[in-house]
C-alpha cells in the first residue's frame, strides 16, 4: 500500500503545514507518494522543504519516495527552472514529464535551488548572487543601493546555519516575485535542511536553563531572539542578530520552522503569528527571509 | 612602525584567489591565521591597518573570527607590548557587522570608512565616544584641552582618554593622546 501526502494547490510557507501534517501522519509506511499533480504555484520555501521531505523518507526507508509532478506544464517548467528537479531526481522516483530548461538571462530565479553542505558552498552561493541581487533590490524593489550590502551577509548567515548546526546538508534558493498577500514584489531567501533541528542542536547548552519550557518553540526563541548558540563562546550566535538587524532596516521578515514550532518576526504588513507551537513534526529547520519592495515600488 | 594589510589579498592567499567575499567562520579563521602569520614575520609593526577596501561581503561570523578574535588573541599574546589596530575602507554594512561583534565581546576599534568618515566601533561609553571624536577631529588632545572643549572636569576628561588608550583606540604620547591615524 502507498501512503499519499497531497501537495497543496498553492504551496507556500503557510500551506506547507498541510504537507507537514501529512508527513507526520505517515508512521512507518515504507511506500510514500508526494502528490503534486494539482499544484499550481510553489514558493522557494515550499520547494526546498519538499526536498527535505524526500531526503528524510529516503534515509528512513532506503528507497526513494514517489513524486508526481504538477499536471500544468507551465508549473512543471517553472519548477525545472528553479533547479528543483535536478536536486529531486536523487531523492524521489519522479512520475511525469520533466522538461529540460535553460535559465533565461532575466528571471525571477535569482539563485536556483543549490545544495549547501560545506563552507565552500556558502562562498559559491554568495558569489553567484551578489551582482544579480544588486539589480533586483534596487531596480525592481526600489530599495536604496545599500540594501545590497547586507543581502549577501544575510544569505551567508542563513546558509551557515546548515553547515554549522544541521548535521547534514540542505538547500538554498533565492527568488523575486509578486507576493499576493502583500501586494508588492519581494525578494525571498529560502533555506532548508532535514538535519537535527534547533531543539537538538541547542539542547546540551540550553535545556537546563529553560526547564519544563524547553522544546522546539523555546529553542527557536533562544536562537532567533536571544542569539544563543550551542557553543559557549559569547562570540557565537551572532548570525541571526545580523540577519534581524538587516531585515529590521528594510522592513523585512524572517520565519523559521523547526520540529513542531515556527517563529517569525512579524511586520505591520504581515498577519503572521510570532510563535506557533504544537505543529506537526517535520525534520530539520526551514528558514524564510522576505525583503519587500519599497512602499512606492518602481513601476515594472 | 605602521603595517598595512590588504584583507582581500590575505583572503586570496589563505583561502581562494577567486573569492572576494569574507563569509563563513572557517574563512575568517584562515584569514586571521594569515594576518597573524604576517605580524609574526614583522614584529616591528605596532600599528596594524586592516584594509577592507577590496572586500565585497562581510558576514558576522567572519567579522568575529577576523577582527574580534584577532584583538583578543593579540592582547593575550602581546602582554607588555602594545599592538594597535585600525580598520580602513569599510562600507556601511562592514562597519555594522564589525560594530556588532565588537560590542558582543566588549571590544572597541577605530575605523575609517570608504567615504572618509571616522567611527569608533564597538563598546564604549558616551563619554568615551565624545572624547574619541574630539581626538580624531583635532589630531591630538590633552586632558585639559578636551575638558575645556567639552565643559567637563579635567579628571573626567583624563579618565575618558585613559579608557580610550586602554582600549587601544588612541595612543598616549606624554601629556597628549593621539588618534591612530595620526600616529
Amino acid at each position: 500500500m502507498t501512503a499519499v501526502v497531497e501537495v497543496p494547490q498553492s504551496f507556500d510557507d503557510r500551506s506547507f503545514e498541510q504537507v507537514a501534517a501529512g508527513f507526520a501522519a505517515l508512521g512507518d509506511e515504507p511506500r510514500v507518494l508526494l502528490d503534486a499533480h494539482a499544484t499550481e504555484w510553489a514558493s522557494p520555501f515550499a520547494l526546498v522543504s519538499l526536498l527535505c521531505a524526500g531526503q528524510t523518507l529516503l534515509q528512513r526507508h532506503g528507497t526513494r519516495p514517489l513524486l508526481t509532478v504538477p499536471a500544468d506544464k507551465d508549473v512543471t517548467h517553472y519548477w525545472a527552472r528553479t533547479g528543483f528537479f535536478r536536486e529531486a531526481e536523487a531523492l524521489f522516483e519522479i512520475h511525469g514529464a520533466v522538461p529540460r530548461v535553460r535559465q533565461p538571462a532575466e528571471s525571477a530565479v535569482l539563485l536556483e535551488i543549490t545544495p549547501v553542505r560545506v563552507a565552500g558552498d556558502v562562498h559559491t552561493v554568495v558569489d553567484r548572487i551578489q551582482d544579480r541581487a544588486a539589480a533586483i533590490l534596487t531596480a525592481e524593489l526600489g530599495l536604496e543601493a545599500k540594501a545590497t550590502l547586507g543581502f549577501g551577509m544575510a544569505l551567508s548567515e542563513a546558509c551557515q546555519n546548515i553547515v554549522e548546526h544541521a548535521g547534514g546538508g540542505g538547500w538554498v534558493a533565492v527568488q523575486a516575485y509578486s507576493w499576493r498577500r502583500l501586494g508588492r514584489r519581494v525578494a525571498v531567501i529560502a533555506v532548508a535542511d532535514a538535519g537535527v533541528g534547533f531543539r537538538r542542536s541547542l539542547e546540551a547548552t540550553q535545556a537546563r536553563r529553560y526547564g519544563e519550557r524547553w522544546g522546539d518553540g523555546a529553542a527557536l526563541e533562544a536562537a532567533l531572539i536571544q542569539g544563543v548558540s550551542r557553543f559557549r563562546d559569547p562570540g557565537r550566535g551572532q548570525g541571526f542578530r545580523g540577519i534581524r538587524k538587516y531585515l529590521d532596516h528594510w522592513d523585512g521578515k524572517i520565519s523559521i520552522r523547526s520540529g513542531t514550532a515556527r517563529i517569525a518576526t512579524v511586520r505591520a504588513w504581515d498577519e503572521d503569528l510570532p510563535l506557533r507551537e504544537g505543529l506537526a513534526a517535520f525534520p530539520g529547520a526551514q528558514l524564510q527571509l522576505v525583503i519587500p519592495a519599497a512602499e512606492r515600488e518602481v513601476a515594472r | 612602525m605602521i603595517g598595512e594589510i590588504d584583507v582581500r589579498a590575505v583572503l586570496s592567499r589563505s583561502v581562494c584567489e577567486f573569492h572576494s567575499d569574507l563569509v563563513t567562520r572557517s574563512t575568517g579563521r584562515a584569514v586571521r591565521d594569515g594576518i597573524e602569520a604576517h605580524l609574526q614575520e614583522h614584529p616591528d609593526i605596532t600599528i596594524v591597518v586592516l584594509d577592507f577596501s577590496a572586500v565585497r561581503v562581510l558576514d558576522c561570523s567572519c567579522a568575529d573570527e577576523i577582527v574580534a578574535q584577532l584583538l583578543l588573541r593579540s592582547a593575550e599574546a602581546g602582554a607588555g607590548r602594545a599592538t594597535y589596530f585600525l580598520l580602513r575602507g569599510l562600507d556601511e554594512a562592514h562597519a555594522d557587522q564589525i560594530d556588532e561583534v565588537l560590542r558582543r565581546r566588549g571590544l572597541a576599534l577605530a575605523a575609517e570608512e570608504r567615504d572618509g568618515g571616522k567611527r569608533l566601533l564597538g563598546l564604549a561609553t558616551d563619554g568615551m565616544r565624545a572624547a574619541w571624536e574630539r581626538v580624531a577631529s583635532r589630531g591630538s588632545a590633552a586632558p585639559e584641552e578636551l575638558a575645556a572643549e567639552l565643559a567637563w572636569p579635567v579628571a573626567d576628561a583624563r579618565d575618558a582618554l585613559d579608557a580610550l588608550a586602554g582600549r587601544g583606540v588612541v595612543i598616549r604620547a606624554d601629556a597628549h593622546y593621539l588618534p591612530l591615524s595620526a600616529a
